[in-house]
């Protein structure tokens, strides 16, 4: 063991006078001993906490060597030395020594360092969330520190890379909040009341009340500016909360915009016509306009706390709670139809505007006006004294139904190898005339000559029966009581699940280990050493289930097993690392064929 | 599987019904017999078969046996148990030899001459019409269900030994349902040269026994060991089962295996790349979800 | 129903009790050794059939191979069954491992049995001799009157309306276990009379025949003679006529007694005598097993519990006094209820519930048998639960004792009598107990050595 033994003063800061002592440099720490017996000051670090070194310019005024812990934050020991050499050969051994242990911790600490941006990290995190057998494979392996967290995502980059990244395939509808929250904050001091109206709420405004909508696509910035808009909006809303109806009729007739607030939505009356005159006569005969909901004043909820019963004649009479619910969900209902970025008012009221130009244009009234009274004429048909019509329907018409016949076979005939006698179908060699006569003096044959006695030679007859035995105990355990289940089905679970584990565990270990070779650098022979534990531990865990599973069973289960062992003992029994390049690559290719896909 | 017939009021023992279906196909017998490799005539195979059906009369006195044959050009019942002796003492065995023959005589020369003219070139061998008898047999067991007295428990077994004939699938595999949904086993014996896909859906849908002898002059051994098993008994009997029957679908291009592809939502073809039409039943498939996926596979292997 | 089972099982048991010379004199005709397989459970027919051409013997663990965990106890009553009939002869080779292989007689009958069908011994006689034989449904007649009137005289011999030709002393013996004669009483049915009436005509028949074949050692004949006889009996065409002359004496002896049970009828020629084969004859080996035999059913019941029989039997009639109240009686109907009295009765006499449903459900009318129930549920329901009222209770006679002098006393009375088997009740506050009355005198004993 390399030691270096001065004479130099330990001090913590470059200001000290120092406490002169002995330093002893060893290969994995350094000692200091003061001189003075007295100084209760030894140091004892290990050379693992020391990050760097410093050292003072060769000709400064003190031969300084400062061993830091922490780059960041500071904090060392600094010792001075009596002359630059003594300096300088304790600095350069402390540099071998870091050097020594940096460059085998510098490879895990730089793969480490992988920026992973926190999307990729919540990425991990769903796929990890979602599949539970990745989850258990995650924990195994590089929780127990069998792998690297990289180590195993870099193998599943497929999974990562796929679908969009965390990208919602739904949208999300508006919120129900606005109905109720759009409450003014009511300032108890002052007569004032502050609404908060977001970029999202203003567009689920323009939605809901299309009035509204219209009001702003015409009034703003024309006529007043969006602010002003806003606050007639608002004092509209608050007025409708007031229930006052008188005041509010009193207000609209000062004011015309917001008398364009306080009454009723005109285009959605307008739509609920619509709506109502495309219902299929044949589901609601009675469908008209009386069943405008939405509009009429005794609908809906009749108690929803209000005291007041409401009087009818008044245009500017409440909304009901309910009539809001309704229009919301049916707004919900028709989906999001802006992918606009929620900012400016002013482009998402045009592009709504837009958007509902583009869907009035495909229901034309008169397609649809056509096509319900097509329906009804065919509904009130009395069904049976019609002749039966047919639809305009194109027949099925196969065209050749032995392409099905070719499908199955292949993949049948190819499984069932048995002994091999004449997979290829006979040729015949005979003639029509031959074949009937050779038939006809068969039958005849059996007339003239009666049958043989006995039927079957004993010896046959034993033969066949040994045979059939032999085939019922091969195929015994294989197969459970119907042809449909398989032996796994047939163990208990939860050794089922274990033997499905370690497969899966077993897989993923002899992945990585196939792939670190050939081993060129000394984390790829460490890694190597620790899958080597891993499939070690396994290979015990399956012996001991081979154990576990009684009589009938073990052959069954050992037969199962086998693959797995195999592929264990064989990389265990890989010694050399660079040669046997082919050896690797055979494999390889022996793994894909060996290891069975399990579903 | 439910069915909507009423439950049949079946015997509580071992009484049978078995349907026999027999393959006369001259052309597959003639060359079976012209291979060297087999030992094994049509002729021998009477003399095991018609003394099977003898056992199976034998076992229980009210067992009943029909045959079927399937010929080259048509398939007719041959004889039939119940009706062929008129008296009640049991049917003498020589009496259901000769008739059996003679019935069988008849039939093939009626085949014959129903095929004559058909030119139809003998490239591998023909084959017989299975999907024809199979389809007797169904008939004949619905009628003795719907007769309304107590019946024996019906099952149906097929000695066959032609080759499928692929223009039949759609037919036998319409018939391989209808006997799941009554109930009826098929089991198969096959005795030709090579296995029968046909036969192997069949019983494997249907809950019955395949077998391909290795043996053919044990036969009649196959037969009574295996065969001649009541369904009751069945229930608690393991019966010899093929290993490593595989029936998963290949495509209707290449014809290899496949896990996942693409299904013509008309006729049920299946392939393993989109096509524009299918080409089975000449549909035009539309393309907005498969481009889709198209691209978002093409970004997911870059 | 499971009795015709149980009878011919005991009629199969009774053949299989032969000494294995005898039987192996029974395997000689080849219809015996059909009947005998017929009667086998299915699972020990399916063995038989399988080593049917094998000469070696076959380990019984390869047998056994096919049979699956829940199928074994199954698999062991076949093999008794075949060891019991000596259809399976057992081989213990060296290595302690049992193998089975079929009787060569056994096996070499059934061989040349399915080859060549086997033949009976004799052969019908041609029409022209034979003049005027019945038809088929004269001979059906025949039979069942035949039956019937053996039936009546065996219960009530006042009822019959002629006497048969059986010796008193066979009367006896059928009647044996089945009528109980108190002194100077008439003869009452028992419980197992009751019961063999409710029997299906086939078990009744095999239980006749059962009681015949025992007795004939005692009348000098050779069961296994009569049991070959009959089994082949059951081989012959109906309807056809076979000459007397070519008969065994033994086997002339049995066809009078036989024809007065209506399974076969005598007719005389010019010159020589034939008999004819009735159904009952030709439907012995069909009984063997389990199916029954598509008898015309005649009652209906409805679901008021009244009870409509379209017979003008007198057994029938009989029969259905049994556990109903027959009210009034028509040329071709009988019409009756089914009333509490009228069960509990029946159930006095030791029939069960089940007994007369299935008798109810076995002989339905055709109109009513197509329909599922054949006897309407609340009726057979309610036989159920009027049985089930008579296990309400259970009463046993019993001896009450009290005012035992003290605890000691009533402590060992009562160890007594617990160790007797008879302690019903106790109480040791009051210091009561109850005990079976069977040991009262043991008590009474005890209390007197207490003393």
């Amino acid at each position: 063991m390399e030691t270096i033994t001065m004479v130099a003063k330990y001090k913590t800061s470059v200001k000290e006078p120092g406490i002169p002592g002995v330093l002893k440099m060893m290969e994995d720490r350094f000692v200091f001993a003061p001189n003075d017996p007295r100084l209760s000051m030894n140091l004892n670090v290990d050379f693992r906490q020391i990050k760097g070194h410093k050292f003072s310019k060769d000709g400064s005024k003190q031969a300084l060597l400062n061993l830091t812990q922490d780059p960041e934050k500071g904090g060392g020991y600094i010792f001075e030395f009596n002359n630059f050499p003594d300096r300088n050969a304790c600095r350069d051994f402390v540099g071998k020594v870091l050097g020594r242990f940096q460059s085998a911790e510098k490879p895990p600490a730089s793969r480490q360092a992988e920026q992973l941006s926190t999307k990729e990290l919540e990425r991990r995190m769903k796929l990890l969330t979602e599949d539970s057998e990745l989850q258990n494979l995650h924990k195994q392996l590089v929780a127990s520190g069998i792998l690297m967290d990289s180590e195993f995502w870099a193998a599943r980059k497929s999974l990562l890379d796929n679908d969009n990244y965390g990208a919602p395939k739904q949208r999300a509808g508006f919120k129900s909040a606005m109905l109720a929250d759009v409450k003014p904050l009511a300032d108890g001091r002052t007569n004032k009341v502050t609404f908060s109206l977001t970029a999202e709420t203003i567009h689920q405004i323009f939605a809901e009340k299309p009035a509204v909508h219209r009001a702003f696509l015409t009034y703003v910035p024309t006529k007043m500016s969006e602010k002003d808009f806003w606050t007639k909006y608002c004092r509209a809303e608050y007025l409708h909360k007031t229930k006052n109806s008188v005041a509010a009729a009193a207000e609209a007739a000062e004011d015309e915009e917001l008398a364009i607030f306080l009454k009723h939505d005109d285009i959605l009356a307008d739509e609920i016509r619509r709506k109502i005159q495309r219902v299929d006569p044949t589901l609601d005969m009675e469908a008209d306009l009386g069943d405008d909901y939405m509009h009429r004043p005794d609908h809906g909820i009749l108690r929803d706390g209000s005291k007041e019963t409401v009087e009818g004649d008044n245009e500017f009479s409440r909304r009901t709670l309910s009539q809001d619910l309704n229009r919301h969900g049916s707004v919900v209902l028709e989906g999001r139809t802006l992918d606009v970025e929620l900012g400016d008012t002013r482009t998402v009221a045009e592009a709504l505007a837009r958007s509902k130009q583009g869907l009035s244009t495909e229901n034309s009234d008169e397609n649809v006006h056509m096509e319900k009274s097509e329906r009804v004429c065919r509904m009130t048909e009395i069904e049976d004294l019609q002749a039966p019509r047919s639809f305009p329907v194109a027949p099925l018409c196969i065209k050749d139904p032995r392409e099905y016949f070719d499908s199955q076979q292949a993949n049948a005939l190819k499984t069932l190898g048995d002994n091999g006698t004449g997979m290829k179908p006979m040729d015949c060699n005979l003639s029509a005339e031959e074949a009937w006569i050779y038939l006809i003096g068969q039958i005849s044959q059996v007339k003239v000559r009666g049958f043989n006695h006995p039927i079957v030679q004993s010896e046959a007859a034993l033969k066949v029966l040994n045979g059939l035995n032999q085939n019922l105990s091969s195929t015994k355990y294989q197969f459970g009581k119907n042809s449909q289940e398989s032996v796994l089905d047939r163990l208990p679970r939860k050794i089922k699940d274990d033997l499905l584990n370690h497969w899966s565990t077993i897989q993923e270990l002899l992945r990585h280990f196939w792939s670190s070779y050939p081993i060129t650098a000394e984390h790829l022979s460490k890694k190597v050493g620790r899958l080597k534990d891993a499939m070690t531990e396994i290979y015990v865990k399956l012996q001991e289930i081979k154990e576990s599973v009684q009589g009938d069973f073990r052959h069954q289960v050992s037969l199962l097993v086998q693959p797995m062992v195999q592929e264990v003992i064989r990389s265990n029994l890989k010694k050399s690392f660079t040669k046997h390049m082919s050896v690797w690559r055979c494999s390889r290719c022996d793994l894909k064929s060996v290891c069975p896909t399990w579903v | 599987m439910a069915s909507s017939a009423p439950p049949p009021k079946l015997y509580t023992d071992d009484v049978s019904l078995i349907v026999i279906i027999l393959d006369t196909n001259p052309f597959f017998w003639g060359t079976l017999s012209n291979t060297t490799a087999s030992n094994f005539s049509f002729s021998k195979f009477l003399n095991h078969m018609i003394p099977f059906v003898n056992s199976l009369l034998l076992l229980n006195q009210l067992n009943h046996v029909v045959l079927i044959a399937a010929g080259v050009t048509s398939c007719g019942y041959i004889y039939d148990s119940a009706t062929a002796v008129a008296s009640d003492g049991g049917q003498k065995v020589p009496a259901v030899c000769s008739e059996i023959l003679s019935r069988l005589e008849e039939f093939v020369a009626k085949d014959q001459k129903l095929g004559n003219g058909d030119l139809r070139t003998v490239g591998g061998v023909m084959s017989s019409l299975f999907s024809g008898a199979l389809s007797l047999a169904l008939c004949y067991i619905q009628r003795v269900f719907r007769s309304g007295m107590q019946h024996p428990q019906p099952r149906i077994l097929c000695l066959q030994g032609s080759p499928d004939g692929p223009e039949q699938y759609v037919a036998v595999m319409n018939a391989i349902f209808s006997a799941q949904r009554s109930m009826v086993p098929i089991d198969s014996c096959v005795v030709g040269m090579q296995h029968s896909a046909f036969l192997q859906q069949a019983s494997y849908i249907t809950g019955g026994v395949y077998l391909k002898p290795q043996q053919l002059d044990g036969l009649f051994e196959y037969f009574t060991a295996v065969f001649a098993t009541d369904l009751q008994s069945r229930s608690f009997l393991q019966l010899p089962r093929p290993v490593g029957v595989d029936f998963r679908a290949s495509c209707f291009c290449h014809k290899k295996t496949i896990d996942m592809g693409y299904v013509c939502s008309v006729c049920l073809s299946i392939f393993c790349k989109p096509h524009k039409k299918c080409s089975t039943c000449g549909s035009e498939i539309s393309h907005s979800q498969t481009e889709q996926l198209d691209r978002k596979r093409k970004l997911s292997e870059v | 129903m499971p009795q015709v089972r149980i009878v011919a099982k005991n009629f199969m048991d009774m053949v299989a009790a032969l000494p294995a010379m005898k039987l192996d004199q029974l395997y000689d005709s080849s219809f015996i050794c059909e009947a005998v397989l017929r009667s086998l459970p299915p699972l020990a027919k399916k063995y038989a059939l399988q080593l049917l051409f094998i000469d070696t013997p076959v380990t019984a663990k390869s047998i056994e191979e096919w049979v699956l965990s829940d199928g074994i106890s199954k698999h062991k009553v076949a093999i008794d069954r075949l060891l019991q009939l000596k259809v399976f002869i057992e081989v213990i080779d060296r290595k302690k491992e049992a193998s089975y292989k079929l009787n060569s007689k056994f096996q070499s009958n059934m061989q040349r049995y399915l080859v060549h069908g086997g033949s009976l011994p004799r052969e019908p006689m041609p029409s022209s001799v034979t003049v005027r034989l019945p038809t088929s449904e004269d001979l059906e007649a025949y039979a069942l009157e035949q039956w019937e009137c053996f039936l009546l005289q065996l219960i009530s011999s006042a009822q019959a309306e002629r006497p048969t030709s059986f010796s008193p002393s066979m009367m006896r013996v059928f009647q044996r276990g089945l009528l109980s004669a108190r002194e100077n009483e008439a003869p009452r049915l028992t419980e197992n009379g009751f019961q063999f009436l409710l029997m299906e005509t086939n078990a009744q028949l095999w239980y006749i025949i059962r009681e015949y074949i025992s007795t004939a050692e005692d009348r000098g004949v050779d069961p296994t003679d009569l049991i070959s006889f009959l089994l082949e009996l059951s081989f012959h065409t109906m309807g056809e006529a076979y000459n007397l002359n070519t008969l065994t004496d033994v086997q002339r002896s049995a066809i009078k007694d036989l024809a007065d049970l209506g399974l076969v009828k005598l007719q005389q020629g010019r010159k020589e005598s034939w008999f004819i084969p009735t159904k009952l004859a030709t439907n012995l080996s069909v009984s063997l097993s389990d199916s029954s035999s598509r008898k015309q059913g005649f009652v209906v019941v409805e679901t008021n519990f009244r009870m409509y029989a379209y017979s003008s039997s007198k057994l029938h009639c009989e029969i259905l006094r049994l556990f109903s109240r027959v009210e009034y009686q028509l040329p071709n109907l009988i019409v009756g209820a089914i009333t509490k009295e009228s069960l509990y009765n029946a159930f006095e006499n030791g029939i069960t519930a089940e007994q007369i449903v299935s008798f109810l459900q076995q002989n339905a009318h055709p109109r009513v048998a197509e329909k599922t129930p054949s006897v309407p549920e609340n009726v057979t329901d309610q036989i159920r639960l009027w049985e089930t009222d008579r296990n309400r209770v259970e009463m046993i006679p019993s001896h009450l004792y009290e005012d035992f002098p003290s605890k000691d006393v009533f402590e060992a009375a009562c160890d007594f009598a617990r160790d007797a088997g008879g302690l019903l009740w106790e109480d040791s506050k009051k210091m009561r107990l109850i005990v079976r009355g069977d040991i009262h005198q043991h008590m009474r004993d005890f209390f007197r050595r207490q003393k």
